[in-house]
């Protein structure tokens, strides 16, 4: 099956495209994982850490001696000293013009979320240093609290961070051309007020650290259920104020991530100061009461957003205004900006504006969760894209059709300030259209069925944005962290190749990628490259895995040091074989002579020359290793349509999605079964963003309510439809064999595709949804708003 | 509390606080780790093992309820190099992504098996939603239940 290649940049053959077994899952399947909490060492105490029950409250006092009188408690620590001992949390994505709220590891003498970290104790076991939380006697004194972006920022809401004057964080205005002058000309005009509910990523595992502290050695090991190694490193290095050379991190497996994982916590610094103080490996585990209310939140937004179009529903220009709730701090991603970059979607809308305000509550700070702004501003346009339609009298899809960018129309430099590389967007609704048979529905589309529920089609298109555009463009923007991806790659006297990257295994299935396109670019077989992954010790510097942008920088690293590795292979086999190296092919892990299979040498007897060093040519260096970073030039796009058809019991409000279909474009698919599963994972959580998860915090109480597993649902497998996918494959010319990232995707399209359609479902009754998540409530309102359920038939 | 179970077919016996849960027995006195805990409150099924051949959720159960009885971990399922085949038909269905939750529907496919059930679809689906996932939408996962069922009743059949 492996091909060599005249270059590795060429297009896809050979390994890239195989839908091949994951190297990642005989350790999963067999229970082998190497999670944190699977770390077992010596001597090892556990923490549990206290937190604060209000949304708002001072610390009057923290009475600990009862706690410390338990047998089997080794440590408290509180805030005052907390803070004397720590620095703040780096941001890693500093909001643009304002200064960052520091976020210290522990609240001293005000807390501003529920959840917040007011004590820790360290004990022998996990039993005991909960007991020991039970008897600490805190003495909170409750503040005014504010929960809700839009009370936020009345005159007399109280003010979180009394040094900003205010709870409105920042405003990002952005634009392009002249939309008044396109609305002025509008023939009409259509705006909303969306508001988008506060949901959780919610991995199946949750956070979790051990900190190892060597006294002497004066060594930090620390395993921690994180994205970014390389990046917890920098930062823990930072809040301890120690030097980075002296911390490891190692994240072997991760239970998921979701964006939630991105960077530091105080959990991690907590530990790791009870470590250095005890001499001792200190393990903390997040618990599910732990995780809904201190690890980071997303999407909570409130959209109002207007279209102008012409008769012919030509979309002239758009305007979008939206606050987004950061929550008490501004954790290491922050709040989204890419609601503003990608807000006209993908369409040809020449003049347009967009202002973010970001918004202080008393909740839980928000991260960048899978989608980071996408799937809101997605929403919120496509929902009125189906309302312009109705009101020009034109088929939802016609009017995308009329406005979707061609392939000549791009690059395309949105007025969010987005440059679309490339792409076909027409071909991907088409294809979506043909899979659902959105002709034949319309043809035989009944007003309503014989048992009262009626049933309707709708689409949703989008753009995903992937990958930044280069280092110098984050550093412009002040990120403490780059666009790039680094491997290091050695061949190995087995004839095979170790690899190592700082990418941690969270499920994205990097292990497996990265070996395909190594083994690709070299010659050889992926099952004989062995993936070292997730460990700051042996991997060069890197990112991490997110923003739709690990395979896109990855390859063109691994491409880079392919190529060095395959450059020497055949010059040392040339030295050897006695041959010119441009005679020299490598393939099937052997190189030979182009012609002539007799002259050949394995790259384990290769490999195994340059260990010894003994027969080499002149001037050539021992071994056979490369690293390469790679910062990519620009970023990609991928983009597609997503169908679904619902059926609808206007009596009820409750709906079902019959069929849902998603035509996409990645670019080209290094692992189509992988490119799959990350399409399902990405819809199932846009499914649950869209019908099902809703973070409720009661206003009067500012508690959140529904913080349990219990009370919060994310789908099930009976929940969600089958997902039916079509993949278009224009490849990207921005990376290396074309790839495009995959990873938001899922998350993006979904919500709007089913609105349109519930709304599709009761048309002529003109049914407005303008809320996230979508329940048999919210549509029964709807209904109701619009004139009821007797009109709907 | 003085605690004997059979776990994969090995009898222990063990002193216990009697509040200490059962998965936590598993996981941190025995050393099983591919039982995990995902919410501690019967909901999300990360650590079901099979109690006297049932389904259950071991983060509901303590220690000492389980003296006496068997219980069976994904451990036993491939002692040796070879993948039991409902793992192998995980792995080529890419049943998995991060693999948190892999041992518990392994064990939940195993549990409908044993009562001679044989589901696809709508009604497999029913079945497994005991057992959450958050990275694969559960399609593969459903995909490689079916596999492994279709698989068996065909090497069954002579």
């Amino acid at each position: 099956m492996s091909r060599t290649l005249e270059a590795p940049e060429s297009v896809a053959t050979g390994w890239i495209g195989a839908s091949a077994p994951r190297l990642e899952d005989e350790r999963l399947l067999r229970g082998l994982g190497r999670f944190v909490d699977d770390v077992e060492l010596p001597g090892m105490l556990h923490m549990a850490v206290g937190r604060c029950p209000y949304p708002h409250a001072r610390i009057a006092e923290v009475d600990v001696r009862e706690a410390q009188e338990i047998p089997g408690v080794e440590a408290i620590l509180l805030g005052d000293e907390v803070m004397r001992r720590t620095e703040p949390i780096t941001v890693l994505r500093p909001l643009p013009d304002v200064p960052t709220v520091p976020f210290h590891a522990m609240a001293k003498d005000r807390a501003l979320f529920e959840g917040q970290p007011v004590v820790s104790v360290v004990a022998t076991d996990r039993y005991v240093a909960e007991d020991a939380l039970g008897a600490i006697a805190v003495d909170y004194d409750p503040l005014p609290h504010v929960v809700d972006v839009e009370s936020a920022l009345q005159p007399d809401a109280p003010v979180l961070h009394p040094e900003l004057g205010t709870n409105l964080l920042v405003a990002n205005p952005r634009g392009k051309g002249d939309v008044d002058a396109a609305f002025a000309r509008a023939e009409v005009v259509v705006g909303d007020r969306f508001t988008i509910g506060r949901v959780t990523g919610l991995p199946m595992e949750g956070r979790a650290v051990v900190a190892r502290y060597t006294p002497g050695v004066r060594a930090l090991d620390v395993w921690s259920s994180t994205q970014l190694p390389h990046l917890v490193r920098m930062q823990l290095a930072h809040s301890l104020r120690m030097p980075e050379t002296t911390i490891r991190i190692m994240a072997y497996d991760v239970g998921g991530g979701f964006g939630l994982k991105l960077g530091l916590y105080p959990e991690e610094i907590l530990a790791c100061l009870h470590s250095m103080d005890l001499g001792r490996p200190v393990k903390w585990i997040e618990d599910r009461g732990e995780h809904f209310r201190s690890t980071t939140h997303g999407r909570q937004a409130v959209h109002r957003i207007e279209l102008a179009a012409d008769r012919d529903g030509r979309i002239l220009g758009m305007r979008n205004t939206y606050l987004v709730d950061a929550g008490a701090y501004n954790s290491p991603f922050g709040p989204p900006m890419l609601s503003s970059l990608m807000f006209t979607g993908p369409y040809r809308v020449p003049d347009g504006s967009v202002e973010r305000r970001v918004v202080l509550t008393n909740k839980t700070p928000v991260g960048a969760y899978r989608g980071y702004g996408q799937p809101e501003s997605n929403l919120v346009r496509e929902v009125l894209v189906d309302r312009v339609a109705r009101e020009v009298g034109l088929d939802p899809v016609e009017i995308r059709r009329r406005n979707l960018l061609h392939p000549n129309d791009l690059p395309w430099k949105s007025v969010g300030g987005a440059t679309y590389d490339s792409g076909d967007y027409p071909a991907a609704l088409e294809l979506a259209l043909a899979r659902i048979g959105y002709d034949e529905f319309r043809a035989t589309q009944p007003s309503s069925k014989d048992d009262g529920r009626h049933v309707g089609i709708g689409v949703a298109c989008f753009v995903e944005m992937t990958g930044y555009p280069g280092s110098a463009f984050l550093g412009k923007h002040r990120a403490r962290y780059g666009a790039f991806e680094s491997v290091t790659i050695r061949l190995n006297r087995a004839g095979g190749a170790d690899l190592y990257t700082g990418v941690s295994p969270f499920g994205q299935g990097t292990e497996t990628s990265f070996a395909q396109i190594a083994a690709h670019a070299i010659g050889i077989d992926p099952a004989d490259v062995v993936v070292h992954a997730g460990d700051t010790v042996g991997t060069p510097y890197n990112t991490g895995s997110f923003a739709s942008r690990t395979t896109i920088a990855g390859a063109g690293a691994i491409a880079a040091a392919a190529r060095e590795i395959r450059g020497k292979a055949i010059r040392i086999a040339a030295h050897l074989l006695g041959v010119e190296p441009s005679r020299l092919e490598i393939a099937d892990g052997v190189v030979r002579a182009t012609g002539d299979p007799m002259v050949r040498l394995s790259l384990g007897e290769v490999a195994t020359e340059a260990f010894f060093g003994h027969r080499l040519p002149e001037g050539e260096d021992p071994g056979i290793e490369a690293t390469a970073y790679f910062d990519p030039p620009a970023n990609t796009f991928g983009y597609g349509t997503a169908a679904a058809i619902v059926e609808v019991d206007p009596r009820t409000g409750e709906f079902r999605v019959e069929r849902f279909v998603m035509a996409h474009d990645c670019g080209t698919r290094v692992n189509p079964k992988l490119v799959d599963g990350q399409l399902h994972g990405g819809l199932a959580q846009g499914f649950g963003a869209g019908f099902f998860e809703e973070l409720v915090y009661d206003p009067d109480t500012g508690q959140l309510l529904n913080g349990t597993m219990v009370d919060y649902l994310m789908p099930t497998a009976a929940d969600l439809p089958e997902f039916e996918l079509e993949h278009l494959e224009v490849p990207s010319a921005v990376t290396a064999f074309g790839v495009r990232g995959v990873g938001e995707a899922g998350t993006i399209p979904p919500a709007a595709a089913v609105i349109n359609a519930i709304c599709d479902a009761l048309w002529p009754l003109p049914v407005r949804i303008s809320r996230l998540p979508v329940t048999a409530e919210a549509v029964w309102r709807a209904i109701e708003g619009a004139g009821g359920e007797a009109h709907a038939s | 509390m003085n605690v004997r179970v059979t776990v994969n077919g090995e009898a222990h016996e063990r002193d216990v606080e009697p509040r200490r849960l059962l998965v936590d027995f598993l996981r941190h006195d025995l050393g099983l780790h591919g039982t995990h805990v995902g919410c501690e409150q019967g909901v999300c099924g990360m650590c079901t093992v099979l109690f006297d051949g049932e389904a259950l959720k071991s983060c509901l159960m303590l220690a000492p309820q389980a003296d006496g009885h068997e219980i069976t971990t994904v451990e036993s399922l491939a002692p040796g190099d070879d993948l039991h085949p409902l793992q192998e038909a995980f792995r080529q269905e890419h049943g998995l992504q991060c693999g948190y939750c892999t041992p518990a529907f392994l064990l939940a496919a195993l549990a409908i098996e044993r009562r001679r059930q044989r589901l696809e679809g709508e009604e497999l689906r029913a079945e497994l939603a005991g057992t959450l996932c958050r990275c694969t939408g559960y399609q593969h996962v459903v995909a490689a239940v079916e596999r492994y069922f279709r698989e068996r009743a065909e090497a069954a059949v002579p």
